[in-house]
């Protein structure tokens, strides 16, 4: 990744604020004409020294800390981190927690790859596919809501186990909500590879070798639509994927379709492994209890989290705060692929190039019903709105 | 083959690759093999490993190795499958500089601009020394991952 700083260029700055993305991240494209030549990137706008703030919490407060770094995979974080200070920590965490936490992961793996299906298909103006898989998207944030008590940031992990446990009743309603699911996403795999006017935004369009995706470090499936076979589940399998496993989704084509098909595709595994953990949920306890300092060590952890491989490095130095933890997102692995795509494509395909990478959004915005009294004017309800907006145009029109 | 044999045989081709620069070799725990190193032998440790195609580089760790020692240690982690390799570079607090491998690998970009913004570590030859997460205004000289740096107190 080179400097922009030939003189004869012509550079377009996008963002950090800008129409394509939502959340902020500074790109300058240089451009010849139409034809995108180059791309640097400029991160860090919603740096908020994370790793630097876990040096002077507790391991327990941390888990908090870190389930924050990201607003759509908050449970991947919370156990890539759990799995790792367990390790430090020697402890042996029993499998109906392990099983929980999976369960958790692939739920959590669905609504983080509708939100990216309707926020791609939203970049290339395809907005009733944005809204129809959004709304589906509900079924499994019902589900979160349902088995956690919270939306975004499940804390759904303690340390040393989970704290919520899956009855009968839950089980019911999330293989209803699976099977809803399993029909849309028949749908949508359907849309993504036939709808002729989609179909012509992401078919051949940055297309990435298998060598080029190595050689950028690609993961996830960004890498896997390029035919890269990796999966942390599969290679390293952690959590209780070795009795309850997923078939790695793969495939050659390497353009934003393909990135479309692997997501789309591996939903269908997530349903599979759902199904199968709810089926032989093993029995027996929740959590094991976790010491309060942990001796000097030094430990690796790596998830597959939805965007692909999540690596945390955590190092204990014998108090009850770390002496160090690094986290490396999946996103800064794919961040890297962009310069490389861009080159030689239109600058309108750039938002859609960029949202291939599925890069990490936040998103924790919802509708919420209180009750309050009447008179309360801070509280308005979708009848209120709806009554107001109706008076407010005939007062206008007089 | 089952996983384990494979996880040790990855490792024992990592450890022959890696044996001509190799000073000190560890294995913290099943899985893990930490290797260090002299920073002259950096690069061609990258290269043995990257040019024969052992693994991937997964991340780059800066670490303070405290506020009254006098180094900084660079970890650079390499997974193939299952197996992870750690390269450990230390480097002089007062005089921080390491080659860059964005030559070998240019992923590694990201992670080199990091440490020089978080550590103050000058990484030699990198491609795009410019900050990466730290705002523009962020005053010359301070390295917030450095253990002398504390986060200032917000009043009230």
């Amino acid at each position: 990744m080179q400097k922009n700083d030939q003189a004869d260029k012509f550079i377009i700055p996008i963002g950090p604020q800008h129409p394509a993305l939502k959340e902020p991240g500074h790109f300058e494209f240089t451009v010849d004409g139409e034809i995108v030549t180059g791309a640097t990137i400029r991160l860090g706008y919603v740096h908020r020294g994370i790793e630097k703030a876990t040096e002077s919490r507790t391991w327990v407060q941390n888990l908090y800390l870190l389930e924050r770094v990201c607003g759509i995979c908050s449970h991947i974080h919370a156990t890539a981190y759990c799995l790792g200070v367990e390790r430090l920590a020697g402890l042996s965490v029993p499998p109906r927690a392990q099983a929980i936490r999976e369960l958790v992961v692939e739920l959590e793996r669905i609504h983080s790859h509708m939100l990216w299906l309707g926020v791609a298909a939203h970049e290339a103006g395809f907005d009733t596919l944005f809204m129809y898989s959004w709304r589906d998207r509900e079924t499994v944030m019902d589900i979160l809501e349902g088995l956690t008590g919270n939306r975004v940031h499940y804390s759904a992990n303690i340390l040393g186990g989970v704290k919520i446990d899956v009855d009968a009743e839950q089980t019911k309603t999330i293989l209803q909500g699976v099977d809803f699911l399993e029909k849309r996403t028949h749908h949508y795999l359907d849309v993504v590879t036939t709808d002729s006017a989609f179909v012509q935004r992401t078919a051949g369009i940055a297309v990435m070798s298998k060598a080029v995706a190595e050689h950028f470090g690609a993961v996830g499936p960004t890498a896997r639509a390029s035919g890269v076979t990796q999966d942390i589940r599969i290679d390293a399998p952690y959590l209780a994927y070795e009795d309850f496993p997923v078939e790695i989704v793969l495939d050659t084509a390497g353009d934003l379709k393909a990135r479309f098909v692997v997501r789309v595709q591996e939903l269908f595994q997530s349903y599979q492994v759902i199904r199968a953990i709810l089926d032989k949920l093993p029995a027996g306890e929740l959590a094991v209890t976790m010491p309060r300092r942990i001796k000097e060590n030094e430990t690796i952890s790596r998830v597959e989290a939805p965007r692909g491989e999540l690596f945390y490095y955590l190092k204990s130095n014998g108090t009850d705060k770390p002496e160090r933890i690094k986290i490396r997102t999946p996103s800064i692995c794919n961040f890297g692929t962009v310069p490389a795509l861009a080159a030689g494509h239109q600058l309108a395909d750039m938002p859609m190039i960029l949202a291939g990478i599925d890069p990490c959004f936040s998103c924790n915005d919802r509708m919420v019903t209180i009750h309050r009294p009447a008179d309360d004017s801070q509280t308005w309800t979708w009848e209120m709105l709806r009554q107001y907006g109706i008076s407010y145009y005939r007062e206008k029109e007089r | 083959m089952d996983r384990e044999t494979t996880i040790s045989q990855s490792l024992e081709s990592a450890r022959i690759l890696l044996a001509p620069c190799t000073q000190q070799l560890l294995t913290p725990e099943p899985g893990r093999m930490d290797i260090s190193l002299a920073t002259a032998d950096l690069l061609p440790a990258v290269a043995a490993l990257h040019l024969n195609g052992w693994g991937r580089l997964v991340a780059v760790t800066g670490l303070d190795l405290g506020v009254n020692e006098g180094d900084l240690e660079v970890l650079y982690h390499f997974c193939a499958g299952a197996a992870i390799v750690t390269l450990r570079v230390r480097v002089p607090k007062a005089d921080a500089a390491i080659p860059t491998i964005c030559s070998l690998i240019p992923a590694a970009s990201f992670y080199e601009r990091e440490l020089g913004e978080m550590f103050g570590i000058t990484v030699v030859g990198t491609p795009n020394p410019d900050r990466l997460f730290l705002p523009d205004d962020w005053p010359a000289g301070v390295y917030p991952l450095r253990k002398d740096f504390v986060v200032p107190e917000i009043p009230g």
